[in-house]
Formats: C-alpha cells, sequence, structure tokens
C-alpha cells in the first residue's frame, strides 16, 4: 500500500522560518489600522505566504512510499553452462514467481538474459513468467559472461517506486567486465542481491591451446608448425585426430590430413614440417576431434590457428557480379599478361574475414553493386547476394589499416546505381556516388508500403529495411512510407500534404521518425496505392519506384489503380513476409508482374536489408550519364597522374557512357581524366587518392565492355590498366628484412618485431614503429611500439575477444606495412571448469542502503533440487520500503501567489457585517420559504426607514443654508475650536432624539456622503468662530 | 478510402434505387420503431496482452452462445470461452495456425462453433467444449472451383440449415451449402457495384433468413434475400467517411431483433447502431488506448441483455457496452 508525505531537497532554506516571528511583531504593529480581526487574518495570511515559499525555496517534494516488491531474475545463459541446466534454470525462474509473488502487493517479475551482451527477457510486470520453454530474447553470442552488463541492465529496468532486488542465476564465471564494481552501486540505490549458484561439474576436456608458425618463414625452406594442446582429465589418455589447413585468402590447402595421436593427461606438444612455395599472407587452422565425443565436452575449444605473412610478388583480388559472370575476363586476361596475379572472386562467393582479403595487396571491384541476384519471376531472398555492412567495413580497413589497394571499376551496377551511397566503402573512394546538383536530372522517388503485421518481430524489420531504404537514396531523391495507424492509410512524414519528401537534409529526420512507426493491420492494399500515386504525381524524378512489404492478405488492389501505376511508368516492387500459404502470395506476385518490377519471397527476415538494396539499386538509375555521339575523356588540367604516364592522352578514345559522381572536395583527390558533360565536377572518370594507409581509384567507365567496347583495340588499354591497378597496390618492403612474431598470453597480444638490415648487417635502431589493429568486431587501433632491444621492438594491447586480431606494422613512414595476425580461438568461456563462488559469495553478502544482506540460495538445477530453491522466498520483506519523490516547489509557488491575494484582499477591502441580515433574511424567505406576513413588514420597516433619512438629509441641508447657530450642547462640545470629529458625525447639529436611523444600505458609508457632510460642518464651524473673533476685538 | 468520382456517383445512385427497392421491406420493419440519437456507456474493461489463459494477443473475433458465454480467437490461434465477466473458462488451439489464424466464428443452429479458418481456406465446427467435429468442416482447398476457396472470413447458417461462407482476397463472394455441406451456389466478384464484394468481412441473417453482409472495403452494408432461389439484393446502404453514420472498414455486423443493425468499425475505431434501413441511431467508442477507446477493433458480440461486448484488438482486451 502506499503511503504519501512530504520532504526536502534543501532543508537549510527552512532556516528562513526563523524570521516569522519578527514578522509577526512588524505586522502587528503596521496593521494596526485594520481593525483586531482583520490585523489577525492579514498576519496569518502573511505567514502562510512566507512559510510556503520558504517551502518552494527548500526544494519540497511529494514522497511516496511503497512496499511493492520488483524482482528481476539475472539468467547466465553463456556457453560455460550446460544447455540442460539453463533449461532448469528458467523452470526455476518461473516456478519461484509464481510461489513467491504477492499478486495483493501488485509485486513485479522480470527476467534478463546474458551472455557476451544483456538483454530483456520479461520486462518487469505484475504477473508470473510465462512458461514458452525457451528464452525468446535473440541473445547473440554466448561465448562469454558479462555479469556486469546484465546488473547494470537490471538497475535501469527496475519500475519506479518499488522495492527492488535482483536474482542472479549463473556459475559467476565473468570474463568480460567487473560485476564487483556494479555491486556498490547496486546497494547505495537500496538494491538486493540474491544468488543461485549454478554448480558445474567435473568433466573430461580436450582444448587446442595454441598454433604456432615461425615468424621468418623462407620460400622454399622447411619449417615446423608447432601445435599444442592440453588434457584436462586426471587420468585418461583420450585419442583422437589432428587436422592441419592452410588459407590462403578464399583457398583452404590440407597439409596435415587426420593424424591419429594420443593425447595423456596434461600439455602435449606436436610438431609438423612444412614448406611454403609462394609468398603470400598465410594462415593456418589446426582442429583436433576427439574419437569418442564423450572424452570431450566442448567443441568450441578444439580449433586455433596462427597467422604468417611470406613476402613476395603483388596479388589483387578481382570481385565481380555474380549475374554476369565473365564480364571482365578481357581486364584479368591482360592484367595476367602483364604478371599481376590476379583471383577473381563472385559476388555471391564472397570473402568472410579480414585474413582473406590480406592476401592481396589490392582489390578491384568490377562493376559489382552491393546486392545482386539472378533475374527471375520469383526471386527467394536466399538468393539474394550482397555485402553486409562488416564486408563492406573489411574492405575499407584493408586499404585504410593494411595498405591495400581499392579499385572501382564502373558499369551500370557500380558506385551511386550499385546502391554504394552513403556506405563506408563511398568515404574511402575519391569521388561521391551521389550527386547534389539541381542542374542534373538525376532524381529518383521511392515509396515503401509498409504491412507485415504477422511477421515475427514485424514492426523490427520494416524499420530494419526502412532504414536501409532511406540510406541507399541521394540528396536529391524523393522518399515517402505509407503505414496503417490510427487514421488509417497514413503517411510517416507529411509536410502540407506531401507524404513523398525529399531526403537532402531531412534524411536524419527520417530515420528518427522510423522509430515512432508502429505498422498495423491494413485492410485493402488500394487506399494505400492511390495516396502514392497522388504523390507520386506531385514530384519530378526521373525514376519512381513503390515497394511494398506484406504479409499478402490485404485486399488487393483494383484493377484501375494498378493502370493507373503503368501509364505512369511506376513500377512496383512487392516482398512476401510470412505470407498466408499460396493465397497470401499471388496477388503480390501479380502486382509486380503487372508494373513491372519484382517479386521477392523472404524466407529468412535477415535478408530483408539485400532485398531492399537491390531494389533501391533502381532509384539510382539516373546517375548512369549515357550522352548521345558518347563522350572524349580528357586529361586533368594540372600535372599528369602517375596512372597516365607514357599514355598519348590525346587519343583516348571515346566512350559510349559512366557513372555520374560528386568530386570529394579534398586537395589529396587527383583526377586524371574527365568528361566536360554533364558537369566537371560530376563528370569524373578517373581519380585516385592516398587514403590513410592504402590508395582508391574511382574508374566510372566500363574496362571494355559496353560504353569502352572500342577500348580493347586501344594500344594503351593494357598500360592503363595496369599503371592503375599497380598504382594502388600495397607497397612490398625489399630494402631491409623484418620478421613479425605475435603471442597471446593473459588476454593480451604481444607482437614482436626484430629488424635487421640484409645489406649491412646490422640491427635496425631507432625507429618509431607503429602496429595497427583490426579486432575481430573490425573496430581498429593504433599501438605505439617500443624497442626492447637492439634490433627488437615490441607492443602489447589487450585482446578480450574471440576471433582474429589482424595487424599491420609500419616500419617507418612510406615503407610497406608487414601484416601479420593472431587468433584468440575461443573465449575463455570455454576454459572455465569450476563455479566462482567466491564471487557470488561477494555480490551477495553486498549490504544494501537500509536493507538487509542478501541470500545464497543453494540447491541443483533438477527437478528434486529445484523445490530446494524454492525454499528461499526472494520476494521476502528485507529492504528498505521504495520512496518515490516528485517535486513539488511550483505548486507550492501557485500556492503561495494565491494566498498572497487573498492576503493583499484581506488587508484593501473592509467587509461590513450589515449585509449579514438581510442576507439571512432573504436565505429565510426565499430559499425557506418563510411567510409572507413577515416579508411585508419587513419591507414596510426598509421604506420607513429610508423616508426618515432622507427627510435628516433635508433638514441637514436646510440647516447648513440657512447658517444657523450651533445650539449650546454643541458648542460646549466643540470648545474654542471646532472638533472636526464631532462635526462629522452624522446628525451632529441635531438633537439625540433626531439622529436619524441606521442607513437602509446598511453599515457602509459612502465616501461622497462623508465628505459633503464634513465640508459643510467645517465651514459653518469656520464661521462661527471668525464671528466670535470680531465680537471680542 | 478514395473512390473515382464518376463510379462513386453510380455507385450511389444504384444504391438508392436499391434503397427505394428494398423500401417496402426493411422500412417497414424499422417504421414502427424511431429510437433517437445516443451514445453508449462503457462498463466493463478487460483483458490484458499476454499469451496466458485469459490473455490476448491482438483478438480478432468473436461469438457467444445460448449461455452468453464468450469464444474469442486471437493471434495466436487459441479459441478462449469466458463469461460475460470475463472470468476464463477453457481454452483450446486450432489444428494449425503456420499460415495464419482464424478471422471469424459464429454460432450455427444446433450450437457448434464455426471457426472461418481463414488461411486454410475452411470452416471447422467445434463442439462448445472444444472437441472438433472433422465431418463436419466444410472447404480446405484453395482455388476457384466449385466449393473451393481463397481467404474465408465468416459463416452464417439459415434457418432451413443451409451454410453461408463469405470469401475474398483472389475472389470475394459467397458460397452456399447445404445443411449436409454440398455445395448449392455461390454469387459475388470483387466490385463496387450491386452484388459485388470488396472484402466481405462479415455475416449475419435475421429472423427472415435475410443474409447481412459487411462489405468492408465499399464501407457499406449489402442485405440479400435468400428465401429466394437466386439470392436477391434487397438493400445497399453506407458510405465511406468518419461522420456519424459514415462507415470505415466495417469489419462486423449483428442484429438485434428490435430492429437494429450494429456495425464494428475497423477503420474508425468505434460501433455504430442504425435502424434496419441504414439511418443512424447512435455511435460508441474513439481512437486511443484508455478505457473508452479502441484501436482497430475486429468484432463484437451482443449477449441477452443487449450488452456489446467489444474486441479491442491492438489493445489486446475487450470492452463491454451497452449501446
Amino acid at each position: 500500500m502506499d503511503r504519501l508525505g512530504f520532504s526536502f531537497d534543501h532543508p537549510g532554506y527552512l532556516s528562513l522560518l526563523l524570521f516569522l516571528p519578527a514578522m509577526w511583531y512588524l505586522s502587528f504593529r503596521s496593521l494596526a489600522a485594520l481593525g483586531s480581526t482583520r490585523r489577525i487574518l492579514a498576519i496569518l495570511f502573511r505567514s502562510v505566504v512566507f512559510a510556503v515559499f520558504v517551502f518552494a525555496l527548500a526544494n519540497v517534494q511529494f514522497l511516496r512510499t511503497s512496499d511493492r516488491m520488483a524482482v528481476i531474475y539475472l539468467l547466465d545463459q553463456s556457453e560455460s553452462i550446460p544447455a540442460a541446466k539453463r533449461q532448469w534454470m528458467l523452470n526455476y525462474v518461473v516456478q519461484d514467481v509464481k510461489e513467491h509473488r504477492r499478486p495483493g502487493r501488485n509485486d513485479l517479475a522480470g527476467v534478463i538474459v546474458f551472455g557476451r551482451d544483456a538483454l530483456i527477457e520479461v520486462p518487469p510486470f505484475d504477473d508470473d513468467i510465462p512458461n514458452v520453454g525457451r528464452i525468446e530474447a535473440q541473445l547473440g553470442n554466448t561465448d562469454a559472461t558479462n555479469l556486469e552488463s546484465a546488473l547494470q541492465l537490471a538497475q535501469a529496468s527496475f519500475p519506479e517506486g518499488s522495492v527492488k532486488r535482483i536474482v542472479i542465476v549463473t556459475d559467476g564465471n565473468e570474463n568480460i567486465g567487473n560485476a564487483r564494481s556494479v555491486a556498490p552501486q547496486l546497494a547505495r540505490n537500496g538494491i538486493g542481491i540474491d544468488v543461485v549458484p549454478v554448480t558445474l561439474n567435473a568433466r573430461s576436456e580436450i582444448v587446442v591451446e595454441k598454433v604456432s608458425v615461425p615468424a621468418d618463414i623462407r620460400i622454399g625452406q622447411p619449417s615446423n608448425i608447432n601445435l599444442v594442446l592440453q588434457n584436462y582429465s586426471e587420468t585418461l589418455t583420450i585419442p583422437g585426430k589432428v587436422r592441419i589447413t592452410q588459407h590462403l585468402g578464399p583457398n583452404e590447402t590440407l597439409i596435415v590430413p587426420e593424424t591419429a595421436v594420443a593425447l595423456p593427461p596434461g600439455k602435449t606438444v606436436l610438431r609438423f614440417p612444412h614448406v611454403i612455395e609462394v609468398p603470400a599472407p598465410y594462415r593456418f587452422r589446426a582442429t583436433f576431434t576427439a574419437d569418442n565425443p564423450g572424452d570431450d565436452h566442448l567443441s568450441q575449444n578444439n580449433t586455433a590457428s596462427a597467422f604468417t605473412h611470406v613476402q613476395g610478388k603483388g596479388r589483387i583480388l578481382l570481385i565481380e557480379n555474380f549475374e554476369n559472370p565473365g564480364e571482365f575476363d578481357f581486364l584479368v586476361q591482360r592484367l595476367r599478361e602483364n604478371k599481376i596475379e590476379t583471383d577473381i572472386m563472385p559476388s555471391n562467393q564472397l570473402f568472410t574475414s579480414l585474413s582473406e582479403l590480406q592476401a592481396y595487396d589490392s582489390v578491384i571491384l568490377a562493376n559489382v553493386p552491393r546486392a545482386s541476384a539472378v533475374e527471375g519471376d520469383e526471386i527467394d531472398s536466399n538468393q539474394v547476394a550482397a555485402f553486409s555492412d562488416d564486408q563492406i567495413r573489411m574492405l575499407v580497413r584493408n586499404t585504410e589499416q593494411f595498405g591495400s589497394g581499392l579499385v572501382m571499376l564502373g558499369g551500370a551496377s557500380s558506385f551511386g546505381a550499385g546502391g554504394w551511397a552513403n556506405t563506408e566503402l563511398e568515404k574511402a573512394m575519391p569521388v561521391d556516388f551521389t550527386i547534389k546538383n539541381a542542374k542534373v536530372q538525376a532524381v529518383g522517388a521511392l515509396v515503401c508500403l509498409m504491412h507485415a503485421s504477422e511477421m515475427a518481430q514485424g514492426n523490427h524489420w520494416q524499420k530494419v529495411v526502412a532504414r536501409e531504404a532511406i540510406k541507399a537514396l541521394g540528396p536529391m531523391d524523393y522518399c515517402g512510407l505509407i503505414h496503417w495507424d490510427f487514421g488509417g492509410d497514413e503517411w510517416l512524414w507529411n509536410e502540407r500534404g506531401n507524404g513523398i519528401l525529399r531526403v537532402n537534409r531531412r534524411r536524419r529526420k527520417m530515420l528518427s521518425q522510423l522509430n515512432g512507426m508502429s505498422p498495423g493491420d491494413m485492410p485493402a492494399f488500394d487506399p494505400a496505392m492511390q495516396m502514392a500515386l497522388t504523390g507520386f504525381n506531385k514530384v519530378q524524378a526521373s525514376m519512381k519506384l513503390m515497394i511494398i512489404i506484406s504479409d499478402g492478405d490485404p485486399q488487393p488492389p483494383r484493377p484501375g489503380t494498378i493502370n493507373k501505376f503503368k501509364q505512369a511508368g511506376i513500377k512496383i516492387s512487392t516482398v512476401a513476409v510470412g505470407t498466408h500459404g499460396p493465397a497470401g502470395s499471388v496477388p503480390l506476385r501479380r502486382i509486380a508482374a503487372q508494373t513491372g518490377g519484382k517479386y521477392y519471397k523472404a524466407t529468412n527476415p535477415k535478408a530483408l536489408p539485400r532485398i531492399y538494396q537491390r531494389e533501391v539499386r533502381r532509384i539510382a538509375r539516373p546517375l548512369i550519364f549515357e550522352p548521345p555521339g558518347g563522350v572524349t575523356p580528357q586529361p586533368a588540367a594540372g600535372t599528369r597522374h602517375e596512372i597516365l604516364q607514357g599514355i598519348d592522352t590525346s587519343a583516348i578514345p571515346s566512350i559510349e557512357g559512366f557513372m555520374l559522381t560528386t568530386l570529394k572536395e579534398n586537395p589529396l583527390v587527383e583526377v586524371a581524366l574527365t568528361s566536360p558533360r554533364p558537369q566537371p565536377k560530376n563528370g569524373t572518370i578517373l581519380a585516385a587518392w592516398t587514403y590513410k594507409a592504402g590508395r582508391t581509384v574511382a574508374f566510372t567507365t566500363d574496362a571494355g565492355k559496353k560504353w569502352t567496347s572500342s577500348w580493347t583495340d586501344w594500344n594503351n588499354y593494357d598500360k592503363l590498366f595496369t599503371q592503375m591497378v599497380r598504382w594502388s597496390m600495397r607497397p612490398v618492403n625489399e630494402d631491409h628484412h623484418y620478421s613479425v612474431a605475435t603471442d597471446i598470453k593473459d588476454g593480451h597480444v604481444r607482437v614482436a618485431v626484430t629488424a635487421f638490415d640484409n645489406d649491412s648487417g646490422e640491427f635496425i635502431n631507432g625507429r618509431n614503429m607503429v602496429v595497427r589493429t583490426v579486432s575481430p568486431d573490425l573496430t581498429s587501433s593504433e599501438v605505439k611500439m617500443r624497442q626492447v632491444a637492439p634490433g627488437r621492438y615490441v607492443a602489447e594491447f589487450p585482446a578480450p575477444q574471440a576471433g582474429s586480431y589482424h595487424l599491420a606494422v609500419t616500419p617507418r613512414p612510406g615503407d610497406g606495412v608487414l601484416l601479420s595476425g593472431i587468433d584468440v580461438p575461443y573465449s575463455s568461456e570455454y576454459r572455465e571448469r569450476e563455479t566462482n563462488r567466491a564471487l557470488l559469495d561477494a555480490l551477495a553478502s553486498t549490504k544494501p542502503n537500509s536493507g538487509q544482506r542478501g541470500k545464497v540460495i543453494d540447491g541443483s538445477f533438477n527437478e528434486k533440487g529445484i523445490s530446494d530453491l524454492l525454499n528461499t522466498d526472494t520476494y521476502r520483506s528485507t529492504l528498505a520500503p521504495a520512496v518515490r519523490s516528485q517535486d513539488a516547489w511550483f505548486l507550492f509557488v501557485f500556492l503561495g501567489a494565491s494566498v498572497f491575494l487573498v492576503d493583499v484582499f484581506v488587508r484593501r477591502v473592509a467587509i461590513g457585517r450589515d449585509w449579514i441580515a438581510p442576507t439571512l433574511l432573504f436565505i429565510r424567505q426565499k430559499l425557506l420559504r418563510n411567510v409572507r406576513e413577515a416579508s411585508v413588514d419587513a419591507t414596510i420597516e426598509r421604506l420607513r426607514n429610508r423616508k426618515e433619512k432622507v427627510q435628516s438629509e433635508i433638514d441637514l441641508r436646510r440647516a447648513a443654508t440657512r447658517f444657523e447657530p450651533a445650539s449650546e450642547t454643541e458648542q460646549e462640545l466643540a470648545g474654542d475650536t471646532p472638533d472636526l470629529d464631532a462635526l462629522r458625525r452624522p446628525g451632529a447639529a441635531n438633537s439625540p432624539e433626531e439622529s436619524p436611523p441606521p442607513s437602509s444600505t446598511g453599515g457602509v458609508t459612502t465616501p461622497d456622503q462623508a465628505n459633503d457632510m464634513d465640508y459643510t460642518a467645517r465651514l459653518l464651524a469656520a464661521k462661527k468662530h471668525a464671528w466670535k473673533n470680531n465680537q471680542r476685538e | 478510402m478514395q473512390f473515382d468520382s464518376r463510379s462513386r456517383k453510380n455507385t450511389q445512385s444504384r444504391r438508392s434505387v436499391l434503397q427505394f427497392a428494398a423500401g417496402g421491406g426493411l422500412a417497414l420493419a424499422s417504421s414502427c420503431r424511431q429510437p433517437s440519437a445516443s451514445t453508449g456507456v462503457l462498463e466493463k474493461v478487460w483483458g490484458q496482452r499476454g499469451i496466458l489463459d485469459g490473455e490476448f494477443q491482438k483478438p480478432r473475433a468473436i461469438a457467444i452462445d445460448q449461455d452468453d458465454l464468450l469464444y474469442i480467437v486471437d493471434m495466436t490461434g487459441r479459441i478462449q470461452v469466458f463469461d460475460g465477466e470475463g472470468a476464463h473458462q477453457r481454452t483450446w488451439r486450432t489444428p494449425s495456425i503456420k499460415f495464419g489464424k482464424p478471422c471469424g466464428l459464429s454460432f450455427d443452429r444446433a450450437g457448434n462453433l464455426m471457426v472461418a479458418d481463414t488461411h486454410y481456406y475452411q470452416i471447422l465446427f467445434y463442439n462448445r467444449e472444444g472437441k472438433l467435429l472433422r465431418n463436419r468442416t466444410i472447404g480446405g482447398k484453395h482455388g476457384d472451383a466449385i466449393g473451393e476457396f481463397s481467404f474465408v472470413t465468416d459463416a452464417a447458417q439459415d434457418s432451413q440449415g443451409n451454410y453461408y461462407v463469405a470469401q475474398y482476397h483472389e475472389h470475394d463472394r459467397i458460397q452456399k451449402f447445404s445443411p449436409n455441406r454440398e455445395f448449392q451456389l455461390r454469387w459475388g466478384k470483387l466490385g463496387e457495384g450491386p452484388a459485388e464484394f470488396n472484402r466481405p468481412q462479415n455475416l449475419a441473417l435475421d429472423e427472415s433468413d435475410r443474409l447481412w453482409v459487411a462489405d468492408s472495403c465499399n464501407h457499406r452494408v449489402q442485405v440479400f434475400d435468400t428465401r429466394t432461389t437466386t439470392p436477391e439484393l434487397i438493400a445497399s446502404w453506407g458510405a465511406a467517411g468518419t461522420g456519424p453514420g459514415e462507415l470505415k472498414y466495417p469489419y462486423d455486423i449483428v442484429l438485434d431483433s428490435k430492429g437494429h443493425v450494429y456495425l464494428c468499425e475497423f477503420g474508425n475505431h468505434r460501433i455504430q447502431k442504425f435502424t434496419l434501413d441504414g439511418k443512424w441511431l447512435a455511435a460508441w467508442g474513439q481512437p486511443g488506448r484508455r478505457a473508452g477507446e479502441l484501436h482497430n477493433p475486429w468484432g463484437f458480440a451482443r449477449d441477452s441483455n443487449g450488452r456489446l461486448h467489444v474486441l479491442d484488438s491492438m489493445n489486446h482486451r475487450i470492452q463491454r457496452i451497452t449501446l
């Protein structure tokens, strides 16, 4: 039950109340003229006003105290706990809430699950936890335990005004964060902590500790690959097989086939000789498989890998659009003939790690779009291939951190038309992929119709795809979004009736508005499509596209509406998600077919962004510039670029088209070839720049295909493209010999470089070496190396994540980089084999503010053990009641101002009492229906009084006019000096018997009457006085 | 909803003719009482979002039996039974929900629950305890042939035992089946003309076997006399809009025996009450999430005391009113 009270934030101000007695004293004297009643009232109100303002200054607050309890359970879902045990943990929580929650107290229960991150599974609410038999939150990585983030999330999730307790169900083996650091903060906030330890049983386990390869491998020389394995069993020798593979880019070679080994308890080191024939960055991966799976519980810790980089000639990778295989075969052939090793990678078999890219000194994106798919009537989402955000980041990191080149070759599916606008790749290139030139008509318009109400997490995915669409549009493009809301079909953004707006400066606002989107269950497509049609007709765009995402059950559009779209040349692509069987997909397929759009069947929601990326490419079609008669590329004014060395630029054949771009306004950007049309700024043909550690090149026309078909016969074709590629390639160290060794210990990577001058045979000292690192999540950092011995440089950095850390050492500015890397093969999660009881005891013993310490609830996670766990009441009242405060100073200021008005009223307005009797009389007559006779008497009495008053006034005026001497009685009262007060008395000139009756208007005398009488009486007295003086003289 | 002005004009003129033609029957029935306009009174709000018994995940259809028990299906595919005060009685599930969930419930004359299993193109029959009466199922096959369906929305049974099943999406029509569930006839197609449909979402039969159709995306009500060999359109009223008496996606229709028609408007978030010839009498509800406000109501039911139990679908609850 809630209780109410007050408190003050700044109680020091309350000392001002000590001034109250002084105020009373001063007021008592200064308000003496008001009379006793009004004076007391005025002082009272004045005191209230003063006190209320003092309370406001002290920041008075309303307090609401509650004993309602909220318990949030933190469920450890990390891999160190077997899956069966995690299921029992969930069962325990469900039963515990059911058993102990007090519905009468409106107790709340919530669940947070955590692994590497923490997520809310069930937000705190006043009901039992539904037992759906599984965890529903998309937790992601569970290869680590981050109890600290779970505690912080719990703290932030508690509702105000409730007693708070956290129940942690975990083995306590945290390997990210520090839960102890959060505990004091929780205690200060009065949050209690109970702990339910999850006990881990001892088991046999094999761990591949490390693979190591020599840092100074030489071509053709045998070297050893060392493999370190650990058998945690105390007695068992575990038989199994070892396998080692060598990876060069995407190519995998088996160098140690399945080899039988028997691992005794403890550590075993195996050595395998190996010879490397081709210089390149290599990665070696070793795997152990136990013959009896029961001997090795965790498979995640059975793999380790190592890197080495054997310096040699350059090698490049050309990524082509898998929709058009062989499109660049001519170029590849010419490059190979010019001694440039070139590998081809289709866009549907893309690299998956940065280490694959490290094998190449330059990467060419050859007319490849961000998302592509084989054309057809129906495109399954799984057939759509696209560069993920991570893959784009890998491409960019490979250049900016590891010095690789990045070349973008043109074609109708490249640059802006390839859907690369507003990506990280665009930042790395010397040109922007969109144009902001109003004179160039390259404007598209997109309307997204959102209806995916029955899809799992439909609202989330609709926001994701809408975000992708908006991000992919250029600034001059238009975008609208229709969804079903309270008012029916509505534009998500709308300015003066226009729902299709230019993206330009609104992009950020549009993206933020998506957060508020909650599309409902649209009954019919037709009204929304008609809205879109009206909107499309209002904008000038050379490409108009509508994308409908739906489960297919709204009523299909009328044929007439479809015809209007066709007549307007507006294509509609449809994306079917969670359709209701065949019937749901037919109308969507039909809409796409009738308007010339594409029909996508999304079987996997994660593919939705790829679909939108591919579709939005259509909007960018106007960026393709194909002028009639073509254009001839011209060398840019100024210095000739290295790429054009030895090429007769006056004889460059004309081209049929290229992609419009916008040249970056950066002094590092060098333009080699350009076109005067449509605008020089948008007509870049060839531009290049140095982007951090690497170089990037933009070539906006193609390489001997549709737009440059005449170039294949051009005698400078080879020279242009080989020079372009060679300029971009990563430089190679040839002058000195460097060897790079890496090691990991206690969660830290150690990089050691040995520098030795081949010519002089001396160590190289005094270098300011820098190592750039890219962690598994593709974040990059830079670490300075320190020299620790002659020719030896060392750097260390923490490696908290499992995965590959890629390294690039720059011996000195201008030198080629030395590539290396190291794998953190698995999280320490897979090493932990015992419960961290010390941590759990420490958390439970933390004493919350004004409450009792928590409990460690021991028991087993099985059917019998859970009943033991339930013996402890997690909803027990051992914590301080929750107090919720709310600022009230503004209410007090208002109250003070109101009372002040009353105070002024009391002091300034005098209210007589004579109105009371007539009022009472009125009430008696009118409201209480008293007798009629009494009313008549009262009226006659009032008339009589009035008559007498009027008569007396007339008499008084007469007396004043005649200047009659005052009576003796009056003269005695007046003395020599006229007594003005006496004269002011009404009827003072008359005898007491003739004194006028009380005024019929009540006890209030009007100021005009008083003034008239005063003046006449004073005049009379003055004349008498003057007359007396004359007589004496 | 936007209409082509010419077609709307034509449609309205046809409606006028139909209303005039139907005047004899329906206007006569309603002329004996002229209730004045009023608003509803909210009596009770119950239910919350959830998947436990007694909770809802977007309830989509409701039916009421002779004992005033409420049968409600939601987006989890559960059919839950409640008394009029919201006390949960029992729950069962439809056989499959992979393709979608039912969106229509009604009772046949034998007291069995007819479930429009929309995305499985069939009408399922359950007894009141939740036992599936498999031999009574109507349909089950997707298509345009006789007895095949696209998305079924609702079913009704007339005094002769014949069944009427409405469907929308690829083929908007109504099909009639004999008491033995044999195909009899079908009528209607997608359109906005007389006897054409645009998502016939709900059916109701009156004592005279007149079939009332909530023609939702045409924002109107159509009435057919089913006693004739071929059902004959005898009335059509309603126009798109948000004002009193105007309609926006009527998803459910209920008749009382006092000459009133109640319509549940998905798009206007309200319940409206009309005379049988379409004269507006009362309305209740407005968009919102507070008590007394609705968010995309899908259906409602009227109990023996005249109280209306409204599915406040997107607020995942039930509101009980009198109107």
